[in-house]
C-alpha cells in the first residue's frame, strides 16, 4: 500500500491505538494514548504531530484527536491485519490469547500483504475442509502438548467420511453469500449475521432488535436516497446507509 | 388504611404512555424539569380507594442503557428514588421490541406491572395472547388496556395497589413470596416469583457475569444500592453511566478482560450478545404465548407510507404539509395577535388617563410603557405558540414527524444536523421563539444546541417591517423582490455555515446514529393534543415570560432615563406655548405642535442611556456605515426586531412611524447610501436576536452560557459580515451614489 510505506511501525501502533480509543470514547486525548501504549507524554506528542503532518489525524495541542477519513482507512487496515494474525494464532495455532495478541502486534507491521492474505485463506480452508475443522485443530493441540499424535487416525477419517455423506444426503445447503445491509434493494429479506459497528451505534442497533439471527426486510429508501426504512421484529426502523453498512446479512 | 405510593410510568416512545398518564391523573398534573437536564418531569396525582398515588411519567425509552439523556433519567429515577411500583406500558401491536424494556426492568428487580396497551389494535391485527403464560414467563402481573378509550384503567389501578402491597410485605421481612393473588377479571395471576435469574445468558457470558459479580460483592458501598448481578451485566455492557459509580480501580481491567474473552469466544461484542440473549428470551416467550391468527402483510400504516414516503411524492407532500403548518400558525395566529396588541394598547390608554394630561410621572411611564408593554410583548406570541404546538402535536401524535425526519435527513445530515432539525428551522421563518421550543423533538443535545443557536438566522417575521421600510426607500421597483430574496438566502447560507462551524468546533462529536423508529400512523386524540398544546403555552408564559418582562423593563428604563433636564423641558414647553399663541390656523397649529413633540422625543431619546450608548458606540459602528441614530434604534430593536422602525421614526423626529412611512423613507434616503441601507438590513438579519429569543434559548438549553453565546456569537458574526460588505462595497463603489 502506497500510503502505508511512509508509516513506521510505531506510528502504525499509534494510529491503531487512536482507532480503538475513538471506538470506545468518540474522540481520543493524548493522555489516553500514552496510557494505552505505556509511553511518555512527549513521545506521544511527537508521534501525533507527524501523524497530523501526514494528514491522518486531526490534532491540535490540548484538543481532542480524531481520525481523518484517510487516517481511518489506514487504521482500519492495520487493525484488520492485527485481527487476522491474532485470529490465526488463536484459532489455528491454538496459541494463548495474550501471547497471540502481542505477537500480532509486532508482526502486523512487517507482514507482506500477499502472505497475510494466504494466512487468512488458510484459516478459512481449515474451517471449511472436511479434513480440518475444530477436531483437527484439537488434534494439533494434542500433538503440541504431547509431542505425539493420537493413534486413532483410521477411526477419525472414517468418521469424517460418514459426516460428509450425511451432509450430502441432507441436500447440502449452499452457504448463503454474506452481503452488506446497505446493498439490499427494497423488498429483499435477509438474516442478520454480524454487526460490525462499535460503541453507541452498535448498542442502539441491537437494542432496537437488530440482533444476529434477526430477520430484516428493506422496505424503502427515502426520497433523497439516504436513510432506509427496514422492517424488523414487525416494526419499521430507519437507518442511515452509513449505519446499514455496519450490518452484515445473508439474503434469504 | 390510607397510604401514599409513588408509581412510575415507563414505556417505549409511541406506546401510548402519555395517554394512560392523562387517563390516570386527568388535569392534576405538574410539568417540570429533572435537575440539570432538559428532560421533562411530569408528575400527576390520582386516588384509588384508600391509596393516594403520585404518578411520575418517565421519559419514553427503548432501553435502560445510558444511550440518551432520557434513558439515564428514567433509570436513575428508578434506582435512586425507588418508586413503589413501576408500570411498563407496552404496545402490544409491537410486542417483542416493547418487551425488551420490560425484561430490563425485571432485571432491575423493581415491583413491576405490565400494561398491555392498544390491545384492540393487536386484536385487529390477529394477535392472541396467553396472558397467564406471558405473565409467568416475565414474572409480573399483566393488565390489558386500551389507552385512548380509557379501558382497563380500573384493573390497572387494582394491579398497582396490589403490587405495591406485595412489595411492601416482602420488604417487611416476609420472606415467603405470596405465590398467587387473584386480581380482577381482566388482570392475570402473578406466578411464583422466580428465584433464579430471569434470563440465562448462556454458559460463556454467565461465567463472566458470576466472575464480575463476585468482585462487585466485595464492595459494600455498591451492594447497598445495586443488585450485584445487575451491576455485573451493566459493566459487561460497558454502560457509560455506571462506570463512574464504580470507584474500585481493580474492577475495570477485569471487566475489560471478561469482555474481550466473550468477544473471542462468541465473535460478538458483549453488548450484542447480551441484547441478543434478551431478545432470544423474548421471542421464545412469544412463541409459546402469542398466536397470530391472521397473516397481515400490509397494514393501513404501510399503505399510507407507500404514498407519504414515496420516492416521487414524498418530498412534495412533506413540503405541502410544512407550508400548511406555517400558514396555519401565522395566518390564524395573526388576528388574535392583533387583538392582544389592541387590548394592551387600550389598557395602556386607560391607565395613562389616570394621570393628568401632560404629566411627567415616572410611575405612569413605568406601568404603561414598561410593564403593560412588557406583558403585552410576552402574551402577543401566545397565539402563535399555541397554534404551532397544536400542529406539532398532531404531526407528532399521528406519527408523521418521524417520516419528516426520514425524508429530510439526507439534507440536514450534510450540514451536520439531524433530520428532525428541519421543522424548527422552517418555523424559524415565522418566529424564533416557537421554533426554539420545537427543537425539543431532537434527542441529542449537540444537535439540539446547534439547531437552537443558528435558528435566529432564519429571517423571522418581525424583521420583515425593517425590510419593508428600507427596500422601497433605496431600491428600484424591479429589485424589491430580489433584494428580499437575497436577504433571506444570506440568512440561510449563514445558518448552514454556522451550523457546520459549530459542529466541527465547540459542538464537535460524531453525529448520532439515525436509528429511529417509524411508528405506525395513529389518529391523534383531541385530549392528548390539547394537553400537549397547553403545556407548551404554559411553560412559555412561566419561564420565558418572566425573563422577557424583566428585560422589557430594563430596555424601557434605558430609553426613558435620564430624563431631559428641566431647562430643556422648559424650552420645549415654551415653544409649545409660542405655537399655541402665535399660530392661528387650527390645522397648522396641530402640525407645528406635533413637530415640537417629535423634536422633544428625539432630544429625550438622544439624552437617554440608549442614546448615549448609541453615541459612544458610533466609532465602532462607523466601519459598517452606521451612525449613532442607527445604534440607538438597534438597542430598542433588542426588545423586538420590528421596534427598530419605530425607533428610527423617533430619532428622525417623524413621530410614530411604521414601515409604510414615506417621510421616514425620505429622511433615510437623505442620510444613507443604498449600500449602508443594505448593511442595516444585513445587520438586523444576523445580529443579536431579540430578547424573547435569548430568553427562550436560556430556558430550553437550561443555561445562560448558551443564551449569551448565541447573543455574542451572532452579534460578532453580524459585525464581521456587515463590515466586510460595507468596506468591500465602498472600495468597489457599489451602491454609494
Amino acid at each position: 500500500m502506497v500510503i502505508n510505506e511512509a508509516l513506521s511501525a510505531s506510528l502504525e501502533d499509534y494510529l491503531e491505538a487512536i482507532f480503538h480509543i475513538i471506538a470506545e470514547k468518540q474522540a481520543a486525548r493524548a493522555k489516553d494514548i500514552s496510557k494505552r501504549l505505556k509511553v511518555g507524554g512527549s513521545s506521544v506528542t511527537g508521534a501525533l504531530r507527524s501523524l497530523a503532518e501526514k494528514g491522518l489525524i486531526n490534532y491540535a495541542p490540548y484538543d481532542l484527536i480524531t481520525l481523518t477519513p484517510k487516517g481511518r482507512a489506514v487504521a482500519e487496515d492495520v487493525v484488520r491485519r492485527h485481527e487476522a494474525l491474532r485470529d490465526f494464532f488463536v484459532n489455528v495455532l491454538t496459541i494463548e490469547e495474550k501471547e497471540a495478541d502481542e505477537a500480532a502486534c509486532r508482526m502486523e507491521h512487517a507482514i507482506p500483504k500477499t502472505i497475510l492474505e494466504r494466512l487468512i485463506q488458510f484459516a478459512e480452508f481449515v474451517e471449511v475442509c472436511p479434513r480440518g475443522g475444530s477436531k483437527w485443530i484439537a488434534g494439533f493441540q494434542y500433538h503440541c502438548d504431547h509431542g505425539s499424535t493420537q493413534q486413532t487416525c483410521e477411526r477419525c477419517i472414517s468418521l469424517i467420511l460418514e459426516e460428509l455423506r450425511k451432509k450430502k444426503t441432507q441436500g447440502g445447503q449452499k452457504p448463503m453469500a454474506v452481503v452488506n445491509l446497505k446493498d439490499l434493494k427494497p423488498g429483499q429479506k435477509a438474516k442478520v449475521v454480524k454487526i460490525k459497528a462499535r460503541g453507541d451505534t452498535n448498542r442502539r442497533i441491537v437494542e432496537m432488535g437488530v440482533t444476529p439471527g434477526a430477520l430484516i426486510e428493506v422496505e424503502r429508501v427515502a426520497p433523497l436516497g439516504d436513510p432506509v426504512d427496514v422492517k424488523v421484529k414487525g416494526y419499521h426502523l430507519s437507518l442511515r446507509k452509513a449505519e446499514a453498512e455496519g450490518i452484515d446479512v445473508e439474503i434469504i | 388504611m390510607k397510604s401514599k405510593i409513588v408509581v412510575a410510568l415507563a414505556g417505549n416512545p409511541n406506546s401510548g404512555k402519555t395517554t394512560i398518564f392523562n387517563n390516570l391523573t386527568g388535569t392534576r398534573q405538574h410539568v417540570g424539569n429533572y435537575p440539570g437536564v432538559t428532560v421533562e418531569r411530569k408528575v400527576g396525582y390520582c386516588r384509588h380507594g384508600d391509596v393516594e398515588m403520585q404518578v411520575v411519567d418517565l421519559p419514553g425509552t427503548y432501553s435502560l442503557t445510558a444511550y440518551s439523556e432520557d434513558e439515564v433519567v428514567a433509570r436513575n429515577f428508578i434506582i435512586d428514588e425507588k418508586p413503589d411500583v413501576v408500570v411498563d406500558i407496552i404496545d402490544t401491536s409491537n410486542l417483542e421490541r416493547n418487551l425488551y424494556l420490560a425484561v430490563q426492568l425485571m432485571e432491575l428487580g423493581v415491583p413491576l406491572v405490565l400494561a398491555f396497551n392498544m390491545s384492540d389494535t393487536a386484536k385487529a391485527r390477529g394477535y392472541e395472547f396467553d396472558i397467564k403464560k406471558l405473565s409467568r414467563f416475565i414474572g409480573a402481573p399483566i393488565v390489558q388496556t386500551v389507552g385512548h378509550k380509557g379501558e382497563g384503567m380500573e384493573e390497572l389501578l387494582d394491579a398497582i395497589v396490589l403490587a405495591a402491597a406485595e412489595s411492601k410485605s416482602k420488604i417487611n421481612g416476609d420472606q415467603e413470596m405470596s405465590s398467587t393473588g387473584a386480581l380482577s377479571s381482566k388482570a392475570s395471576i402473578r406466578g411464583p416469583r422466580l428465584q433464579m435469574p430471569l434470563i440465562n445468558y448462556g454458559r460463556e457470558i454467565e461465567k463472566e457475569i458470576s466472575g464480575i459479580q463476585s468482585l462487585v460483592q466485595k464492595e459494600m458501598v455498591l451492594l447497598q444500592k445495586y443488585d450485584p448481578r445487575w451491576l455485573a451485566i451493566k459493566l459487561l455492557e460497558n454502560d457509560k453511566d455506571i462506570w463512574p459509580r464504580v470507584n474500585s480501580p481493580a474492577i475495570r481491567p477485569l471487566v475489560e478482560e471478561s469482555a474481550s474473552r466473550i468477544e473471542k469466544v462468541l465473535g460478538e461484542h458483549p453488548e450484542t450478545a447480551i441484547a441478543g440473549a434478551r431478545y432470544g428470551f423474548i421471542s421464545g416467550a412469544c412463541q409459546e404465548a402469542v398466536r397470530s391468527t391472521v397473516e397481515a402483510r400490509h397494514t393501513m400504516s404501510d399503505r399510507i407510507d407507500a404514498v407519504v414516503t414515496n420516492r416521487v411524492l414524498g418530498l412534495p407532500i412533506f413540503l405541502g404539509l410544512m407550508y400548511l403548518v406555517f400558514h396555519l400558525t401565522f395566518t390564524l395566529g395573526d388576528p388574535p395577535m392583533g387583538w392582544i396588541e389592541e387590548f394592551f394598547g387600550w389598557l395602556g390608554g386607560v391607565v395613562d388617563s389616570w394621570w393628568p394630561e401632560g404629566s411627567e410621572s415616572i410611575l405612569d411611564s413605568l406601568i404603561v410603557d414598561g410593564i403593560i408593554g412588557g406583558v403585552g410583548g410576552v402574551i402577543v406570541f401566545l397565539p402563535n405558540i399555541l397554534l404551532l404546538f397544536l400542529a406539532i402535536a398532531i404531526l407528532e401524535d399521528s406519527g408523521y414527524m418521524a417520516r419528516a425526519a426520514f425524508i429530510m435527513d439526507r439534507l440536514m445530515h450534510n450540514i451536520g444536523l439531524h433530520g428532525k432539525s428541519f421543522i424548527p428551522m422552517m418555523i424559524g421563518f415565522g418566529c424564533s421563539v416557537p421554533a426554539i421550543m420545537a427543537t425539543r423533538t431532537l434527542e441529542n443535545r449537540r444537535d439540539r444546541l446547534t439547531t437552537m443557536l443558528v435558528l435566529p438566522l432564519m429571517s423571522c417575521g418581525a424583521r420583515l417591517p425593517i425590510y419593508a421600510l428600507i427596500i422601497p426607500a433605496f431600491f428600484p421597483q424591479a429589485w424589491h423582490g430580489r433584494m428580499l430574496w437575497i436577504i433571506y438566502m444570506t440568512g440561510i447560507g449563514l445558518a448552514i455555515l454556522s451550523a457546520k462551524l459549530l459542529r466541527s468546533t465547540i459542538l464537535k462529536g460524531e453525529s448520532v446514529p439515525f436509528v429511529m423508529e417509524l411508528p405506525p400512523y395513529r389518529m391523534p386524540t383531541v385530549k392528548g393534543v390539547l394537553i400537549h398544546m397547553w403545556e407548551r403555552g404554559w411553560l412559555y408564559l412561566k419561564k420565558a415570560g418572566t425573563i422577557i418582562l424583566g428585560v422589557s423593563i430594563i430596555l424601557w428604563a434605558m430609553t426613558a432615563f435620564p430624563r431631559l433636564p428641566d431647562d430643556e423641558k422648559a424650552r420645549f414647553e415654551n415653544e409649545r406655548h409660542m405655537v399655541q399663541t402665535i399660530i392661528q390656523g387650527e390645522e397648522e397649529k396641530a402640525g407645528r405642535l406635533a413637530a415640537v413633540d417629535n423634536e422633544e422625543a428625539e432630544e429625550a431619546l438622544q439624552y437617554s442611556i440608549a442614546g448615549r450608548i448609541g453615541r459612544t458606540m458610533e466609532p465602532i459602528l462607523r466601519p459598517m456605515g452606521f451612525d449613532w441614530k442607527i445604534g440607538t434604534a438597534l438597542i430598542g430593536a433588542f426588545a423586538a426586531k420590528e421596534v427598530f422602525v419605530a425607533q428610527m421614526g423617533i430619532v428622525y423626529s417623524v413621530g410614530e412611524a411604521d414601515e409604510e412611512s414615506e417621510t421616514l423613507r425620505e429622511k433615510l434616503r437623505d442620510n444613507y447610501t443604498p449600500l449602508a441601507a443594505f448593511c442595516i438590513m444585513l445587520f438586523c438579519l444576523v445580529s443579536a436576536p431579540c430578547m424573547a429569543t435569548i430568553a427562550i434559548t436560556k430556558r430550553e438549553s437550561n443555561s445562560w452560557k448558551w443564551a449569551l453565546f448565541q447573543l455574542g456569537g451572532l452579534t460578532a458574526l453580524a459585525y464581521v459580515v456587515t463590515v466586510l460588505v460595507f468596506q468591500a462595497g465602498s472600495l468597489l463603489g457599489v451602491g454609494i451614489g
